[in-house]
Order: C-alpha cells, then structure tokens, then sequence
C-alpha cells in the first residue's frame, strides 16, 4: 500500500507541474521524498545476510 | 557553449522518455520474465519517478537550476537505496536478486543510471544560457508533451501495479505473488 501511495504521489505532482501548479508540485515533491525516506527505513533490514 | 532554452527543453524531455523506457523494461522484467520486484526495487522505481519532476517543470515553465538541483536530490536517494541492494548481494558467491542484464542486476544499473542523472544535472547546471531571455515558446512541442504524458502514465502504472502487488498490507520483502489476487 506504501508504494502504491509513494507512486501516487509523484504522479499527482506531476501533474500538478503540467498544469503549473509549481508550488504545490515541489511540496509533494519534498513530502514524497521524506515519505519514501520513511519506506526505506522501514524494509530496510540493519544487517547484512552473509553467508558464512 | 551556448545552450538555448529550446534545446534545453529539448533534452529535459528527452530524459523523460529515457525514464519512461526504464520503468517500461523494468514493467517487461516483471510480467515477461515473471520477477516481482521486492520493496527496495519498487523504492528504486518511485526514485526514477521522482527523478522525472524537475524535467517536467523545466518543459513547463522554462530550464530553471532550481529544478536540476530536484533531480539531483531524487538521483541521490535513488542511488542510496540501489547502492544499499548493490552491498547486501555483493558477498562473493552471492547470485544476487533477479536475472542479471549484459552481467549487471537491475539494481546495479540503477545505480548507474542515478549517477549518471546526477552528473548529467552538474554539466546542465554549468550551462547558464538556457536560464536566459525568452523561457520557452507559447505552445509546447508534441515532442515535450508527449514525454511528459508518456511519464505520468507510466507512473500511474507502476502505482496501480504496486497496489496488485502489495494489497492493502505492507509489500513482502520476498514477492512471489500479486496479494490483491490471491
């Protein structure tokens, strides 16, 4: 659900760009960053699964 | 060297088309090939799409450095995640996740690709033309357009495609089935 809200996200902005909507385009931008920051945290697993 | 807005433009919405033909391929690796992506492929694909947003707003409202300094911010945490999945498969003897592409994983030209965005982005930013006079023409080229379009769609894709994926629960770690549909 994460990405399909991450993916929305950059997409709206897009959009928002297109119609020229600029600012409200880089605050999704930044939020979506900060948000996908968040994701990458959360799956992101702190060791490495070595094989010896 | 003198770079003109137009050509400018020209380029931003050439890269969008080279960001287009990678989630595309990556969409062939997925359906063809039948290879899921695992969470920090999706993290890389939403960082190709964020990496598209500058060049939008370049197309739309004129080549500003503000926007390139956008891709480079998007090509660094696309090149954190993918160095991040470089690291975690790259103990010898390791086979790596998903089939390797010219002897490459996907991952690790992700990886290359981001830093290519990111000097791509230093060189645009030492042409100081095409922030000068005249933005852009009144009406958009079908050119600039259609790459702009063609991105969107592609992003909308990639998050309908996610949400098959994952459901309504976070995505697994190891994908081997569209949740939605089981």
């Amino acid at each position: 659900m994460e990405f399909f809200l991450a993916f929305f996200n950059f997409a709206l902005a897009m959009w928002l760009a297109w119609r020229g909507q600029e600012r409200l385009a880089l605050y999704l931008f930044f939020v979506g960053l900060i948000f996908s920051a968040s994701i990458y945290m959360r799956h992101a697993t702190s060791a490495l699964p070595l094989t010896f | 060297m003198q770079l003109r807005p137009g050509f400018a433009i020209t380029l931003n919405a050439l890269a969008l088309y080279a960001l287009s033909g990678l989630l595309a391929a990556a969409f062939v690796w997925q359906f063809a090939l039948d290879e899921l992506p695992c969470p920090l492929c999706l993290l890389q694909r939403v960082a190709f799409t964020a990496l598209a947003i500058g060049p939008v707003l370049n197309i739309v409202r004129g080549p500003q450095p503000r926007n390139y300094g956008l891709v480079i911010i998007a090509a660094v945490f696309g090149a954190i995640v993918s160095g991040r999945q470089v690291l975690l498969h790259i103990v010898p003897g390791d086979p790596g996740f998903g089939s390797p592409v010219l002897g490459l994983h996907l991952y690790t030209w992700a990886f290359v690709v981001f830093a290519a965005a990111i000097v791509a982005s230093a060189v645009m930013l030492m042409l100081p033309a095409q922030f000068e006079g005249e933005k852009r023409d009144a009406r958009l080229s079908w050119f600039a357009q259609g790459a702009v379009y063609l991105i969107i769609t592609l992003t909308l894709l990639n998050a309908f495609s996610a949400f098959a994926q994952c459901g309504l629960q976070s995505c697994p770690g190891d994908p081997v089935r569209y949740e939605l549909f089981s």
